[in-house]
């Protein structure tokens, strides 16, 4: 019975120990293990070390990613694709476009500023002048038509003179007898006295040649060049943008129409040389010269007898001059 | 029998005058274009004559209907007054403009071209009505080469 029991107990002793043997082994390898692992990262240390810097930047480039501002990201590879879509040429091309038109805007505004050039300019400031002197001139008046134009523009296209246009105003005033305004070129405006006409009942071949006077005299521009000065000369053809209008200098110079026209007149040389051309213009036509010599005549003895026309030798000097320097010399030798 | 008489010659001239207003109202108005008004500033007239009453000023570019009269037989109208006036339609009012005032084209006005320096002249309605009277008293023509 104690065999037994003494047997029981033996092999429940070999067991447990066998037990514990088995649970020692592993537990053991692992350590062998660990320091065989040891040893090897001691040989591997440099490597090591190499390989944890390059996770540790793999990881500082991603928390990199995460903080970063945006310009620090670099399109540089991308630029050629960029290119190849032609949104950079667009966006240039619409920046142009803006700049285009804002250019253009600021042109048509400041055009807008122009003052006229001498080519447009005489026209409208004749017409400007007669508009402003309309009571003293008076020509807005219920008048027959004389169909001065046919009879003129006739006389023009006898002496060769086309492709002129004129425009013929009649004053029911004696202040002017007859002149031509300074106007643009190819353009004539002629003002013309009623009472002038009918005081020295002029015929119409008379009147053109009184009108033509005044034509060659206006196309020698004493006129326009009594009336310009360097100052609207200058003027004429710039641009007043961020000035104020010189309103000044217009007015200046639309008394100077009144000067010539109403007091000064034209000089003694001017009317000479006007004299002369018409000598040599008209001396083709004898008939035509007899008339322009009978005309002057009696515009002579108008002024003489007239005290309404006593002005009229001021400013055309003079009607008795004008017959000595065309007659001819009486002396032959 | 005198009050007959009368009568009848009373009738009869009512009849006349009914005939001849009736006629004038038959002949149609139609427009045929559009014309630009070719000077500074210019008038237009109830008939077609410089002196006749102004119906209303227009500026330089002021576009206007021109229009014809067809009177019943067919005869058309566009030219009046010895063929120096048109016929024209500008807003309510219907009158005359001269033909050599009128262009088919849009002109170059002195004021579209120059808009600072005509409005600093500052014309007041004096100066604007003188200047559209002013192109209804020039006399104008042309010199040209005739063959």
């Amino acid at each position: 019975m104690i065999t037994s029991k003494f047997f029981l107990l033996i092999s429940f002793l070999f067991i447990i120990t066998g037990t514990l043997l088995a649970n020692d082994a592993p537990a053991s390898a692992p350590e062998e293990k660990k320091s065989e692992q040891h040893s090897e990262s001691k040989e591997g240390a440099k490597d090591g070390a190499k390989e944890g810097e390059k996770e540790s930047s793999k990881e500082g480039s991603k928390e990199g990613t995460k903080d970063a501002p945006k310009e620090l990201i670099d399109f540089s590879g991308i630029t050629d694709l960029v290119k190849k879509d032609g949104l950079e040429a667009e966006l240039k091309r619409k920046e142009e476009e803006s700049r285009k038109l804002l250019d253009e805007k600021k042109l048509r505004e400041m055009k807008r500023f122009n003052v006229p050039t001498s080519e447009n300019f005489w026209s409208f400031f004749s017409e400007y002048w007669l508009v402003k002197n309309a009571t003293v001139l008076k020509w807005d008046i219920h008048k027959p038509d004389f169909e001065l134009e046919k009879s003129l523009t006739a006389f023009l296209e006898s002496q060769g003179v086309y492709e002129k246009k004129i425009k013929i105003l009649l004053l029911d005033s004696t202040e002017i007898a007859h002149a031509a305004l300074p106007s643009n070129q190819n353009e004539y405006i002629f003002i013309l006295s009623l009472p002038f006409i009918r005081t020295l009942d002029l015929s119409k071949v008379e009147i053109s040649l009184l009108l033509f006077e005044d034509f060659v005299r206006v196309r020698r521009e004493y006129f326009k060049n009594f009336v310009l000065s360097k100052e609207l000369d200058a003027y004429l053809g710039s641009n007043f943008s961020g000035k104020s209008f010189d309103k000044k200098l217009i007015q200046t110079h639309l008394q100077k129409y009144n000067q010539i026209l109403f007091e000064k007149g034209f000089s003694f040389q001017d009317q000479f040389e006007t004299t002369k051309e018409m000598d040599v213009l008209l001396k083709n036509d004898l008939k035509m010269w007899n008339t322009y010599l009978s005309l002057l005549t009696k515009i002579d003895e108008l002024t003489k007898s007239n005290a309404l026309y006593k002005k009229y030798s001021q400013i055309y000097p003079s009607p008795e001059l004008q017959l000595s320097w065309l007659k001819p010399k009486s002396t032959i030798r | 029998m005198k009050t007959l008489i009368l009568l009848f010659v009373l009738l009869s001239s009512f009849a006349f005058s009914a005939e001849e207003s009736s006629s004038s109202s038959q002949m149609k108005r139609l427009p045929i274009g559009v014309r630009y008004f070719s000077q500074i500033m210019g008038n237009v007239h109830q008939n077609p004559s410089r002196y006749s009453q102004v119906l209303t000023t227009i500026s330089c570019n002021h576009p206007v209907k021109l229009l014809k009269e067809v009177s019943k037989d067919g005869k058309e109208f566009i030219l009046y007054g010895e063929d120096k006036w048109h016929l024209v339609s500008v807003g309510p009012y219907e009158g005359f403009v001269m033909v050599d005032y009128l262009s088919e084209k849009k002109n170059a006005c002195f004021d579209e071209e120059f808009p600072k320096f005509f409005d600093g002249l500052n014309l007041d309605i004096n100066d604007l009505y003188y200047w559209a009277r002013l192109y209804d008293q020039y006399v104008q023509g042309k010199s040209k080469v005739r063959q």
